[in-house]
Order: structure tokens, then sequence, then C-alpha cells
């Protein structure tokens, strides 16, 4: 026998109170009111007796039914464990064990991990479990098995990852195993080992989970957990030539730290320290920490920013890479026809801007070869058809290595560049809009990567006025980016292998057009070679989680992760790519790693992790759709609680009958009071007392 | 002396008239029904005894057949042909306030006052009456035109509070200046020697007193059996008490009291006369009257 709810049980101290009342209860009584005490009083009372119980058997009835009451709220459940063990379906656990960055944080996750052992520790031998890790992923470490050893050593092999946190990763990958194992309707246990961190709920609303599927919270960390972290504000080089400068500059987070804590901030650049700073970090936000310029290594660097270790020491430490030589190598092929003033406006805005910076070198039709190609990541045709013969195959096939073509279309090449494979438009002439004062771009993507810099301002793109432009239309998979206001196409895209051709039907010069002195100009021309030549998603660091895109240069990648392993990604049409699982330094190597890197990425855990504040266990779940669909075959033998709760007649009689008792206690203590006072008395003012 | 119609003394009957007027002038007429004289009609003109003269004596009223025979000077005493005043005193003291059987002693008290006050004015006498506690609450001045506002006043008093004969027999005293009938009643819960200290307060003054002792007839034989916690209706002393076991002497002690009390208002010169509640008013009645008709012999 036992209780579903043993806590009821200390109610049974509630028998104390009919004792009491016993006791007590005549003083409590309303009195009997008598004209005078005056001869009562001259009479000696043994005050004894009133402290000793009189009626012993309404007693007895009384503290009974508050027993009965007690227990009927206790759920008393009567069975055989050996009997249901019997015939009983072994249990099915699976156990979620949160390993995100978040679980670092001292003594959780030995407490996470003894939380786990303790629930295999409980298993029976016919049980099963399955131990499943979960960050941002979830992976199953070891399959349903009623193994023991086996679980415990999954268990132990576990660590926390850089990831961050994804409730819905971990209970689908339970769920997944709840169906593999074929419980029927027998209840699968899912027993969720973590933090609760709050950040980790996205996701989980709109995630189906069957009835069957029994999710138990063990929360291994309560309370508010103080965290400081540090990130990467700013890295970038300033000044220029061999004094090239790196401006570094430090975001701390703080939440829950004391306010005015003292912390040091070290900026270390390939290993070398660079600089320290002493901060007072505020007790909840942001403190922004600047160092001094300093000088930047040549080639790759590595930056880190350390502040003092505290419990969560994986966010202690933000990681940035860079490379001191990035500039983009141009080339722009004009014609010879063409004067320096006809590409004023484009040379002159590719000059401007840092991070890459931009070199550029100006050939003539023809000059294009694939030596000239080879570290060249940008070739803008400007107003000049594209090469035939081998230069056109070299230039098509470093295209499809990732290098990125811009195709000016302009008066001399409005009716020529037709049939080229290579760009995604035909030009069909040239229209004349100087009699409508000029065209504009009317109908822009937004959307497209090309023209994210207009998305806060649009209205800078329908600015520029022209008076003649080519007419393009999308040919060999273009996609339109943007179209003149009469319809035609003004940019076309097309992703040609790992690189970008684009074909501008807007006048980059200031003949055809005022765009070169519209303040949109030079963000888009910013933008296009930043797009077409794929550096414009080249942040310092990425997070956990994410994954790598090998740039295109790299014929045969080969990545060495931090923690010293390699991966050869394997290339599918578009481009390679590495799951970034790790914090630290992803090294990139062509062919084999003990040639010299060509690329590096640091690697940080998500910002998120970084904040510790949890979400309650018990609305783990508030915005889970649980549905009624079984996970396997029908199992005839109800669980415990089924069981119990088909006993609730009973639990409802044993209700009654404490109703009743009560009503009885009432009754006698109404048919006490009727002895004591026999008479009916009557006052002056006509109240019957 | 024939009894009165029960129908007409019954304290149920009672209970249920408001009016206490009507009340009164009910009891009465049907107390006085082919019982009594009237007092007023020939109360001039019945001898009531020879005296010697004396000078100054009215001599209309020289016994001159007497003085014939026996050639001294007799004047000849009637019945009074004078009112008396009567002065009714109740005790509203919260102890009165309490009734087992339907009709508490207080509103027994103000029956029994206005009935009697019915009664003397029918006499032609002066009536007043005084409501005490612990002391005087209202007054009404004996006369003879004062029925109807005695009546109310009655009907409006209210039995509150601790009450105390001593106090207010003290003030009693000094406001009857003549010599007439004092009717207390009371609940008689003082010691006997307060009781009796008050009573001679009073006749000092040469009043008549009649003491009507109201009792209830839960007071007379309590009848309780179950524990229970008793309240003093005056001093709100509560006792748990077990009236099984304290019944008997209970009734002892409350015996020894009365006696004690009777012996001592007696021993007074008063006239006590215990009334019980679930008694008819005819014992009250005919106690008052017969103390009226030694009250009009002429002295």
């Amino acid at each position: 026998m036992g209780f579903l709810v043993p806590a009821f049980l200390a109610g049974l101290a509630a028998v104390i109170v009919p004792i009491v009342l016993h006791l007590r209860h005549r003083d409590k009584d309303t009195p009997h009111r008598f004209p005078s005490l005056m001869f009562v009083e001259r009479l000696p009372i043994r005050t004894a007796q009133r402290r000793r119980i009189t009626d012993w058997p309404l007693l007895l009835l009384r503290a009974l039914a508050i027993v009965l009451l007690v227990i009927a709220f206790a759920r008393p459940l009567f069975w055989k464990p050996a009997l249901v063990r019997a015939t009983a379906p072994p249990r099915t656990v699976v156990l979620l064990l949160d390993r995100s960055a978040s679980m670092g944080h001292r003594a959780v996750w030995v407490a996470a991990q003894d939380s786990v052992r303790r629930v295999v520790q409980s298993l029976g031998a016919e049980d099963r479990a399955a131990l499943v890790l979960f960050d941002d992923q979830a992976e199953v470490a070891q399959a349903l098995t009623s193994d023991k050893a086996l679980l415990l050593a999954a268990v132990g092999k576990a660590t926390p990852s850089a990831a961050g946190t994804r409730y819905a990763a971990g209970l689908r990958a339970a769920r997944q195993v709840a169906t593999d194992a074929h419980t029927g309707t027998a209840p699968v246990n899912v027993v969720v080992v973590s933090d609760f961190q709050r950040n980790g709920t996205a996701g989980l609303a709109g995630l189906d989970l069957p009835t069957s599927l029994k999710v138990q919270p063990v929360a291994v960390s309560t309370g508010p957990r103080a965290n400081a972290s540090v990130s990467v504000a700013e890295a970038r080089p300033v000044g220029g030539g061999a004094r090239e400068r790196l401006a570094v500059a430090a975001t701390i987070r703080s939440r829950g730290v004391p306010a005015g804590r003292k912390m040091s901030v070290m900026l270390r650049l390939n290993g070398r320290q660079s600089g320290t700073q002493l901060v007072t970090a505020a007790g909840e936000g942001e403190t922004r920490v600047v160092f001094e310029p300093v000088p930047l290594p040549s080639g790759l660097v590595r930056g880190e920013l350390t502040i003092d270790p505290d419990s969560l020491a994986a966010d202690d430490t933000a990681r940035f890479t860079l490379t001191s030589n990035d500039a983009v190598r141009v080339l722009l092929v004009a014609p010879d026809d063409a004067d320096r003033d006809e590409t004023l406006y484009i040379e002159r805005a590719l000059a401007v801007g840092r991070s890459p910076s931009v070199r550029l070198e100006r050939l003539r039709t023809g000059a294009i070869d694939a030596k000239r190609l080879e570290d060249a990541a940008l070739v803008i045709l400007w107003d000049v058809a594209p090469p035939s013969g081998s230069a056109g195959t070299a230039l098509q096939e470093w295209t499809a290595r990732g290098g990125g073509v811009v195709q000016v279309a302009a008066r001399r090449t409005a009716r020529r560049f037709g049939s080229s494979s290579l760009l995604p438009a035909t030009a069909s002439g040239l229209a004349d809009r100087s009699d409508d004062r000029g065209g504009s771009l009317g109908d822009v993507r937004l959307d497209h990567p090309l023209l994210a810099p207009f998305r806060e301002t649009p209205a800078a793109l329908a600015a520029p006025r022209f008076l003649r432009h080519a007419r393009l239309e999308p040919a060999h998979g273009g996609e339109i980016v943007a179209r003149f206001d009469d319809g035609s196409a003004a940019v076309v895209e097309r992703a040609d292998g790992m690189g970008h051709v684009i074909v501008v039907g807007v006048p980059l010069d200031a003949r055809a057009g005022d765009f070169p002195l519209q303040p949109a100009y030079l963000p888009f021309v910013r933008q296009l070679v930043l797009y077409a030549t794929r550096r414009d998603a080249t942040p310092l660091s990425r997070e956990a989680g994410e994954s790598w895109v090998i740039p295109a240069s790299a014929r045969e990648p080969v990545v060495s992760t931090p923690d010293g392993s390699i991966v050869r990604p394997p290339r599918d049409r578009r481009a390679a790519s590495v799951p970034l699982r790790e914090a630290g330094i992803y090294v990139l190597h062509d062919g084999e790693t003990r040639s010299a890197p060509v690329g590096e990425l640091a690697v940080n855990i998500p910002a998120a992790e970084s904040d510790l504040g949890v979400v309650a266990p018990a609305d783990l779940l508030a915005g889970v759709r649980r549905n009624g669909a079984s996970v396997g075959e029908a199992d005839p033998t109800p669980p415990p609680i089924e069981i119990e709760r088909r006993q609730g007649l009973w639990r409802l009689a044993i209700i009654g009958l404490a109703v009743l008792l009560l009503i009885e206690m009432m009754l006698a203590s109404r048919g006490w009071r009727a002895v004591a006072n026999p008479l009916q008395t009557a006052s002056s003012s006509g109240e019957r007392s | 002396m024939p009894a009165a119609p029960a129908s007409f003394l019954d304290r149920a009957l009672l209970a249920r008239i408001s009016d206490l007027a009507l009340l009164a002038r009910t009891v009465v007429d049907g107390f006085m029904h082919g019982q009594h004289r009237s007092m007023r009609r020939g109360s001039s003109t019945d001898f009531a005894q020879h005296r010697a003269y004396q000078p100054g004596d009215d001599l209309r009223r020289i016994d001159w057949r007497l003085l014939g025979r026996t050639d001294r000077f007799y004047m000849k005493e009637f019945e009074a042909d004078t009112n008396a005043s009567v002065m009714f005193a109740l005790d509203s003291s919260a102890s009165m306030d309490y009734g087992s059987k339907g009709v508490t002693k207080y509103d027994y008290g103000r029956f029994l006052i206005a009935s009697l006050a019915w009664l003397s004015q029918q006499q032609g006498d002066r009536i007043g009456l005084v409501t005490f506690t612990g002391d005087i609450v209202d007054v009404v001045p004996p006369s003879a035109r004062h029925l109807q506002l005695l009546l109310h006043t009655l009907g409006r008093a209210k039995a509150e509070g601790a009450g105390t004969l001593s106090g207010p027999a003290q003030r009693l005293a000094h406001m009857t200046s003549r010599a007439g009938i004092l009717v207390l009643v009371t609940d008689c819960y003082e010691s006997p020697a307060e009781l009796g200290r008050a009573v001679d307060a009073l006749r000092m003054r040469g009043q008549d007193l009649i003491v009507f002792h109201v009792v209830d007839a839960a007071e007379r034989d309590f009848p309780f059996t179950a524990a229970a916690t008793f309240e003093d209706a005056e001093s709100k002393t509560r006792v748990a008490v077990r009236p099984h076991d304290l019944r008997k002497r209970y009734l002892e002690a409350a015996r020894s009291h009365h006696e004690a009390v009777a012996k001592r208002l007696t021993a007074s010169g008063a006239d006590y006369v215990r009334v019980d509640t679930d008694q008819p008013l005819d014992r009250a009645l005919h106690a008052y009257l017969d103390r009226r008709l030694a009250r009009s012999r002429v002295r």
C-alpha cells in the first residue's frame, strides 16, 4: 500500500482539533443566560471536571472522520508491486541530458550527471532507458537498453558543448526514441535534466508530443545565477600601409553581478598580450571597453578577449579573426574608347571603404586570361561583352569556382551580349527616357542581399534618374533584383557555380543619368562588390551551432577544429560547409594541414547561453501540443495511476462518510446544547434565547 | 373570597396584550367581578371607632348621643374619605429580564404594577412610579391623573444593567414626603441584610411597604441537567457548571435565601409577597387589596 500524495498525511495532525474542541467546547459554547449566579457562585465547583473528556464515543467518531478524510486526500494506492511488475510492461525511460554551454556553469554539470545516474540506478531489471544529449541539436548517446553499465558509461562520457539550448530538439529526439520503442499506450517517461534556461524554449510552441510521453523535468540549478560574459564589439584596421593598426572594442554583459565589481579585460593578438583594461562592470547590463589601437600583425590575425573567470568560464573568452591584408582584387575591363571620365565615378567609389579594401586593376578588352583571374575576386565588364574563346572559358570556370562577374550594360553593349551564356540576362536595346524626364527604379527587391543597405531607406533608390538605360530580359536562370519604373529589368543576378554573375542595366556613369551623384550610389557599388565577391558575410566570429561555408578559393578544403580533429568537408554543388560545434579557432587549409592556412574562423558560444535566466520547469511544456496518438501497439495493462483513478468511487465514498460524520458532529453538538438549555428563555424585548 | 376567573389572570393571555392600560383594565375588571364592594361609595359613612375630644376637633363629629348618656365628649371616626398615595417601584435590573416560560419577570412585574395602578385609580388614589436599577431611572410623581403617564412610562421601561435596592431606597424615601403605600416589585437578588436595610429606610418615613418578590420557575426549580456555561445577566460573569451536581445545593441555597428575605422584610414591617411568574396575578392582587384595606382604616 502506498499513497500518491503522502504530503496530505500531515493532515493527521488535525486529529488534535476534536480533542481540543471537546475539552474547550463548553467555554466556547454560547453561554446560558441566567438572572443571577449568586447562589451558583457560592457553591464549590471542581474545575477539574472541565478538563475531562466526557463523551469518548463522540470524540473517537470525530477523530476517525478526520483520519478518513486525510487518508482520502492522500489517495491511497493498494497494489502489490510484484503483481504489478509481473503484469505491467517494463518502463521505458528516455533520459534527456542538456549539454549546452550554460550547463558548464560551476557544479551544474556534475549535478546533472548525478541526477541522470540516480535515474539509471532506480531502473528495474526489465526497464529500458536511452540517453539523449541535446544542445541546439540532439544526439542519441545511448539507444534503449536495459544495461545500466552502458547508460552510466554514456553519462560519464558526456561533456558540455559550446552550442546553445533548444529543448524542442531534445524532445523531438525523445519522441522519436519513444516511437521506435513500440511501447503502445504505456507511458514513456522522458526525464529532462537541465538548467532550464529560458532562452532554450524557442521552438517549443507547436511541438507535437503524444500524451503517452510523460515529461518529467529535473532542474539541476535553482535560483538566479550571476554571470559576466565578453563579446567582440569591434575589431577593425585603422590607418594604412605599414603603420596599419587594429582598433578593438569589447562588450561586457553582466547579469546578477554585484554592482561595482572590478574586472580586467585582456586583449591577445596571435597569442600575445596586446592590452589590458580594468573596468567596473555594471550589475545588470553592458559595459563597453575600448582598447588603444595596437599594431596589426600581418596575415591572418587571431584575437582573443578575456575577462576574469567566473562560474561560467565558456563565455569569459571571446575570439575573433581577421586578415590584415584582405583587399579585394577587382579587374575593371573597360572598352578601348572609354576615357577616364567615364569610369571616374566607379573607380572612386571602389576606392572608398575598408574591410575589405578594393585593389582595382583596369584592363583593356581582351586582356582577361586565366592567370589574371587567379587571384582576382571580381571582374567588372564595363560596357564590354564577355570575352569569348579561351578567355571566356577561363572566365566561366573561374566564376564557377567562386569568382564574381558584374556586367555593366550601357550604350555599347546594349545589343551585343545577348548570346553569352555566362550572363543571366539579354539586352534588347537601349531605352531613351529623356522624354519623360528620365526613368527611375520602380520595383526593387529589398529582401535581396544585394539591396540590403537600402532596407531602411528604400526611397534612396527611387531618387536617381536615368535618361538612357539598357532593356534587359532575364535569361539562363537569371533572377530580377530590381526593375525600372517602366517594368524592364534593371539588375539581374544568377549564382553560377560558386560565384555570382550580375548584370546591371542601371547606368553607373554620369552621362546617362545622375546615379553617381546620388547618395545611393556609393553603398550600391560597395554592396555590389561585397555580394559578388561573397565578402559580405564574413564576420569577426561565429557562434557554435552555425556552419562555416568554406570559401571557394580552397579547392581541397581541410579544416582543423579547435579540439585538433581534421574535417574534410564534402563539397556539394554550390559550396562546402563545416558545422561549428566547438568554441575556438577553426583553421582552413587547402590540400593538407601542413600547408599554410588559407582562412581562419573564430567560434564563440552563443550569446544567449550567457543569459542564465531560467524558466519554471512546469512551464516547459506550456506551448506543446499534446495529442492522443499512441506511439505503437496498445497495451491492456493500465499504469498504476490509471488503476488508482479507476478506484475513485471508494474515495468519494470516504469523502461522503466524512461529510456524514461532520453532520453527525453538528447534530451531536446541537443535541448536547439542547440538553444543556432545556428551557426556552425569553427577554422583555421579545427575543427568545 | 371567591376566586377570579382564571382567563383574566392567566399570564399567557396577558403576555399577548401589548397595551398596558387594556391589560390592567382586563385584569382588574375580571378580578373585581362580584367580589369587592365599592370603596368609594360607602367610605365616608361607615363608622369606625370613638375617641376622646381634643381641642380643635370638628364639633360636627361629636357623638351627641354618647354625650347625652355619658356627659363626655367623644368624637366619631369613620372610614377614611381621603385618597391614599400609592407609589410603585419596579426593579429594572437585567436580572428581571428573564423568563423561562414565555413571560419574563420584568413583564410580569409590569403587568402587576399596571393592574394595581388601575385598581388604585379606581379607588381614587394618587399613583406614582419609580423604576430603578443601581439608581433611580424613571420617576412618575404620585397624582390622581398620572395613570396614563405611569402606564406609558411602564411600557417603555427596559430591564438592563446591574441593580441594587439600597441606593434607590434612600432617594425614594426622600421623594415620598407623604405617608402612603409603596409597592416594591423586585427579584430580591441581594443579601437579606441589604434588603432589610433598604426597607428600613423606606419604612422610616411611615410608608406602608408591600414587597412583591418575583420568581421565575427556572430560578425556583433549576431544571437544567447537562453541563453548560451560565452567564450572570447583570455582572456577565460566566461559570461552567454541571447542573445535575448542583441542583440540590442550589435549591437549598435559593430556599434559604427566600426564607431569609421574607423573614427580614417582615421584621422590618413590610408585607412580603412572593409571586411566581407561572402563577396568575390574583394572589398578588389579593395581597395588595388586603394591604390597601388595612391602610384605609382611620387611625
